[in-house]
């Protein structure tokens, strides 16, 4: 017997992506290794995005982008959506592709925000409804107490490693979990929204003990994820002024805090793991999943035990091949630590973590967001009773964007991924090698895990669905 | 010797993306449509599910898509992406005829059953 594995993308979307043709594979593969070996030949020699040059906007577009007003009605609207979806998973119907939930948290929130912050910043700080509920409760306690309230100490060693084990928790549930009795998985609407509770009152429970901004900065699991590809993005408040930065710089100084590599290789992870299961792993699951079966578990945690394992699987690889390079340039003369080297070059992989989301969930994200803004939006609990802005009639166009088009999109933001990790793997080289020969030297090491990462990008869509 | 190693590395990923690409290159030569453009492919469903596994349909763009479905047991029969929907009744069959103007991979499934019996592939 075969295992049927029902993923979320399955669940939601009717229309899977056409695997990469070889010609395009090909080419993605060469184009990668010339722009590779063409990087190292044109290098720079001084670092040049150690700092990020942030500038100040106009104060009076900070005073009403930063404002109370504005805060106070950005929280309510997160914390308002993140009701509708709860509301909606408990309430709507069990249809996944008809419930406002799965599509809202799992598609437009979870892909939507990435790539919004990759260019913008950090856009989901100020709609964060934890965050927002977190800050109202701490106003509301010294109003009463008279006093803010205090907080334990958050030990620092562990920095974000509750983040990258929730990450992999949160990816553990969109894509092994099931609530189905049978053999088929996938996240159920009010599963989803009995998740979001247990979340939400773990993460307020932390945010008392140790404080709102500081459980968001480490331990949060969406601000911290969210927040690491906002890193690349072009604004960033600081001081209580909105400023514009040089895209790319801020990440330089983002891994600083323990578990931040941790973190990283979790994305990784999570999205080859994804793109794995029906096309390069489909044929090894299958066999772990009968032998698991076959050695007497039951059906649904055969396969829940199966997706985990391979899903850890997918985390060590991608942290070894990390590693590897890692020390490979501590063999380079004049290198500093090896722990320096290796939260010192994490940043250098959110691009690549970014490039495999597009690459992997591009045309779910296009093809979904045409049912948020339709049908779900209209009706979200999916049960025809409402018809909010006329658009419950609605439906998804497939026909948007050709298979051509989607190929060209993955290729194409995996080179560019490839392309701005090496730039800031060579930046941070130049920086930590005094001597530009030994820096360059160190860098064909990255030069392999980045083509090695990107590469396994191009073959998992070159065998996606087939 | 640093450069030595250096350049051993550089190697060894060439080597690597050759052999993927070798790899590739060798399964698709492997790959054969399992249906003609033209010829009707019938579907067995027993027991609700698939005589012989999932079927596989293979069409290009523009192609008329044709298969009959005979099943032992009456459930709906769904297209999707395209959102075809057709019932089949106990011991009875249906068939589909439609031109493939969307691309992608979709699944035809036993509405009732989730269970699905065919994957229809659409190339450019």
């Amino acid at each position: 017997m075969t295992a049927i594995l029902l993923p979320l993308a399955h669940a939601l979307a009717s229309r899977k992506d056409l695997p990469i043709p070889t010609w395009l594979f090909a080419w993605g593969a060469s184009i990668v290794l010339i722009v590779s070996f063409f990087a190292l030949s044109v290098a720079w020699r001084t670092p040049r995005f150690e700092n990020d040059r942030w500038r100040p906007l106009g104060a009076g577009l900070s005073r009403v982008l930063l404002g109370r007003l504005a805060q106070a009605l950005c929280g309510a609207a997160g914390v308002f959506l993140f009701g509708v979806a709860i509301y909606s998973g408990f309430r709507g119907t069990v249809a996944p592709d008809r419930n406002f939930a799965l599509t809202f948290l799992f598609v437009t929130a979870w892909l939507g925000i990435p790539a919004l912050s990759v260019v913008l910043g950090d856009v989901f700080r100020p709609f964060n409804p934890w965050r927002a509920i977190g800050r109202v409760a701490g106003r509301g306690f010294a109003a009463i107490a008279g006093q803010p309230a205090a907080h334990l100490r958050y030990p620092d060693a562990i920095g974000r490693w509750p983040a990258a084990v929730g990450l992999l928790a949160f990816v553990w549930l969109e894509v092994a979990y099931g609530s189905s009795g049978g053999v088929a998985v996938g996240v159920s609407p009010d599963t989803a929204a009995t998740a979001a509770l247990v979340y939400s009152t773990y993460t307020l429970a932390m945010m008392a003990t140790f404080g709102v901004e500081k459980w968001c900065q480490t331990g949060e699991v969406f601000s911290v994820y969210f927040g690491m590809f906002s890193q690349l993005g072009l604004f960033a408040v600081r001081a209580g002024k909105l400023g514009r930065r040089l895209p790319l710089a801020a990440s330089t100084h983002w891994a600083t805090v323990p578990g931040s590599l941790a973190v990283v290789i979790a994305s990784i992870a999570s999205t080859s793991f994804d793109g794995a299961q029906e096309g390069a792993f489909k044929g090894a699951i299958a066999r772990t999943f009968d032998w698991l079966a076959e050695a007497g578990l039951s059906l649904t945690a055969s396969l829940r035990l199966t997706d985990t394992i391979f899903m850890l699987l997918c985390f060590a690889g991608v942290g070894l091949v990390y590693l590897a390079g890692v020390r490979g340039m501590a063999s380079v003369k004049g290198a500093p630590s090896l722990a320096k080297l290796r939260s010192g070059f994490a940043h250098t992989l959110i691009p690549i973590a970014f490039a495999y989301l597009v690459a992997h969930y591009f045309s779910l994200f296009v093809f979904q967001e045409q049912a948020q803004f339709t049908y779900l939006l209209s009706d979200p609990l999916g049960t025809a009773s409402t018809d909010l802005f006329g658009t419950a009639s609605g439906g998804i166009d497939y026909r948007l964007f050709s298979a051509n088009a989607i190929w060209y999109i993955q290729v194409a933001a995996l080179v560019i991924g490839h392309v701005a990790g090496l730039t800031l793997a060579h930046d941070r080289a130049t920086s930590y090698w005094g001597d530009f020969r030994q820096a360059a030297r160190s860098q064909y090491w990255m030069l392999a895990v980045m083509v090695a990462f990107t590469c396994f990008g191009l073959y998992l869509l070159s065998v996606a669905n087939s | 010797m640093n450069s030595n190693i250096s350049r051993v590395v550089a190697g060894v990923a060439i080597v690597v993306v050759a052999i993927v690409l070798l790899i590739v290159l060798k399964d698709s030569g492997s790959n054969t449509d399992s249906s003609k453009p033209g010829a009707v492919t019938t579907i067995t469903v027993e027991g609700g599910k698939p005589v012989g596994g999932v079927a596989e349909l293979t069409y290009s763009r523009g192609e008329q898509v044709r298969f009959e479905v005979e099943s032992d047991t009456g459930d709906e029969i769904h297209i999707h992406g395209y959102d075809l929907m057709e019932d089949v009744e106990a011991g009875g069959s249906v068939s589909f005829s439609f031109p493939a103007t969307i691309e992608g991979v979709f699944e035809v499934e036993l509405e009732g059953r989730k269970e699905q019996i065919a994957q229809l592939t659409v190339n450019p």
